[in-house]
């Protein structure tokens, strides 16, 4: 599977009465990814001045992360972070912050 | 029943006592020396990611760790000193580290294994040194440690940083404050002059007629011509700088007479800030993986150049494009955690990545930042592509960014010692 139809499989999953509950995303890789994310965005959902991104729905994950890679979201650290994420880790990222557990 | 019931106690009984020690045998064990950004990152995310198959040993002096990073926001007033401390207690009980509080004192490569001060010997299968700093000695003529209360560094987090706030404090009316400034490279590129900033604004409420006087042995440094336009603006007239066209680089001082020397002429200052050149903490030249006073790293690994069982992370490397910082060493943490797993249980190691964004407070809600991220080539860590605040931003953005580094703060400790 290509790296554009993985996304397109993971992006249809996430939306209402599709398969929400199984994201295509790659979670391991995902979670690897997330250090990345947790220098600033607390894994436990903590928000102090930044928000928090944990379980947040696949659907509004990957659609921010494409808006930020685009350039259309403002926010330079997002920015930066997007640019170097494929489509594909994308996916894993939101696969794996939607389902994240404590 | 009887004879059953004991039987099945006494097997469980057997089973509890000798598990532990069996698992304590066979684990792979990693020994961590140092404690913070690095440290602190690498072993709970080695506890946390392992589920129990790697011995994590962490060696840290102490009880509670003093950040380096925000503690300019302490001498500013925006910070409670307390809240600044950090303790270890987190990452024994929940993830399982086995923290020593202990100075480690030698590394003998050859039998895999650290000596603290203690006199314990710690074998090793994979070592991590995140020792932070250490500085050079002779590097500013006149000043040693024996001096540091005379002239205190403040670039080391803890007793340091109250001393200066105490001294700032204690500044007569109208009096200098001097800071000599360190050579390339150093911890936080931007540091000193967050540190100015918050002199400034201290000293802009409680002793608006005080001076400020940076003595630079560079020609430019990190955010410049962000952090001058909002001196001009928040502390027109207070801050003097001195670079080396002036005499920057050829100063010394006289901490017995509160004298600074720049160039043959006499300064008398009234506290000074001496932040001396800076090389890898010592621990990392006693195991003989330095050059030119910083550890050379593997770029995809965070792997020493001359010994592929020790990994460095942190300020303590040569770590190329990017900077010596909090959010630097925890970044690498991470890719390193990910390689030692790799090596010693066989879990799928991914590709490096590296990023980094280093915060600074000009005055109060004025926030400017920059950052980059970075990735490995063959040659070194290599800045992919970064950013920086804009000169004559408004109000509040400068406030956003302002908050947001209080957010990367709680962020980055959590992300040390679990939340």
């Amino acid at each position: 599977m290509g790296r554009g139809a993985r996304f397109l499989l993971s992006v249809l999953a996430a939306l209402p009465g599709g398969a929400a509950a199984q994201p295509l995303g790659d979670a391991e890789y995902g979670e690897y990814l997330s250090a990345e994310c947790t220098t600033c965005h607390q894994r436990d959902g903590s928000f102090d001045g930044i928000p928090s991104i944990t379980r947040w729905p696949t659907k509004e994950f990957t659609a921010a992360m494409l808006a930020y890679r685009a350039k259309q979201r403002p926010h330079p650290v997002m920015q930066m972070v997007a640019a170097r994420l494929s489509d594909e880790e994308i996916a894993a990222l939101a696969a794996y912050y939607a389902t994240i557990e404590n | 029943m009887i004879a059953l019931n004991r039987r099945l106690f006494i097997g469980t009984l057997t089973a509890t006592l000798t598990a532990p020690m069996v698992i304590a045998r066979t684990r792979p064990r990693v020994v961590i020396i140092g404690g913070g950004a690095g440290g602190a990152t690498i072993a709970r995310y080695l506890a946390k990611d392992s589920k129990g198959a790697l011995d994590v040993v962490l060696v840290e002096p102490t009880r509670t760790y003093y950040t380096c990073f925000f503690s300019n926001l302490f001498l500013g007033g925006f910070r409670e000193y307390k809240s600044l401390g950090h303790g270890y207690g987190t990452l024994a009980a929940e993830y399982g580290v086995n923290v020593v509080h202990d100075f480690a004192t030698g590394v003998d490569r050859d039998a895999k294994a650290v000596t603290l001060a203690s006199g314990v010997v710690m074998p090793y299968d994979r070592l991590v040194l995140s020792p932070g700093i250490d500085f050079v000695e002779g590097s500013v003529p006149g000043w040693s440690l024996a001096a540091q209360n005379a002239m205190p560094h403040a670039y080391k987090g803890g007793s340091q940083t109250q001393l200066l706030k105490a001294q700032l404090a204690a500044m007569p009316e109208g009096g200098t404050f001097a800071m000599v400034a360190p050579p390339n490279p150093y911890r936080c590129p931007p540091g000193p002059y967050e540190r100015i900033s918050m002199v400034a604004h201290y000293l802009k409420s409680h002793n608006p007629t005080a001076k400020i006087l940076i003595l630079d042995p560079k020609e430019g440094y990190s955010k410049q011509a962000l952090f001058e336009e909002g001196w001009d603006r928040h502390y027109p007239g207070m801050i003097t700088r001195i670079g080396p066209d002036m005499g920057g680089n050829m100063l010394k001082v006289r901490p017995d007479a509160m004298e600074v020397v720049v160039d043959g002429e006499v300064e008398k200052v009234d506290v000074c800030n001496v932040i001396p050149a800076q090389r890898a903490g010592n621990i990392a030249s006693l195991a003989d993986v330095t050059e030119g006073g910083w550890a050379p790293v593997q770029a995809d690994s965070m792997l020493s150049k001359t010994d592929t069982n020790i990994y460095v992370l942190g300020d303590a490397t040569n770590q190329a494009d990017m900077p010596k910082s909090a959010f630097s060493a925890n970044s690498q943490a991470k890719v390193a955690a990910n390689h030692i797993r790799g090596a010693l249980t066989g879990s799928k190691v991914f590709p490096a990545r590296y990023s980094n964004t280093c915060w600074s407070l000009i005055a109060p809600d004025d926030g400017v930042k920059v950052g980059a991220s970075y990735a490995p080539t063959p040659e070194k860590i290599a800045s992919v592509q970064g950013f920086i605040s804009q000169r004559g931003e408004d109000d509040a953005l400068r406030k956003a960014t302002y908050e947001e580094s209080l957010g990367w703060y709680a962020g980055i400790t959590a992300d040390m010692f679990g939340a």
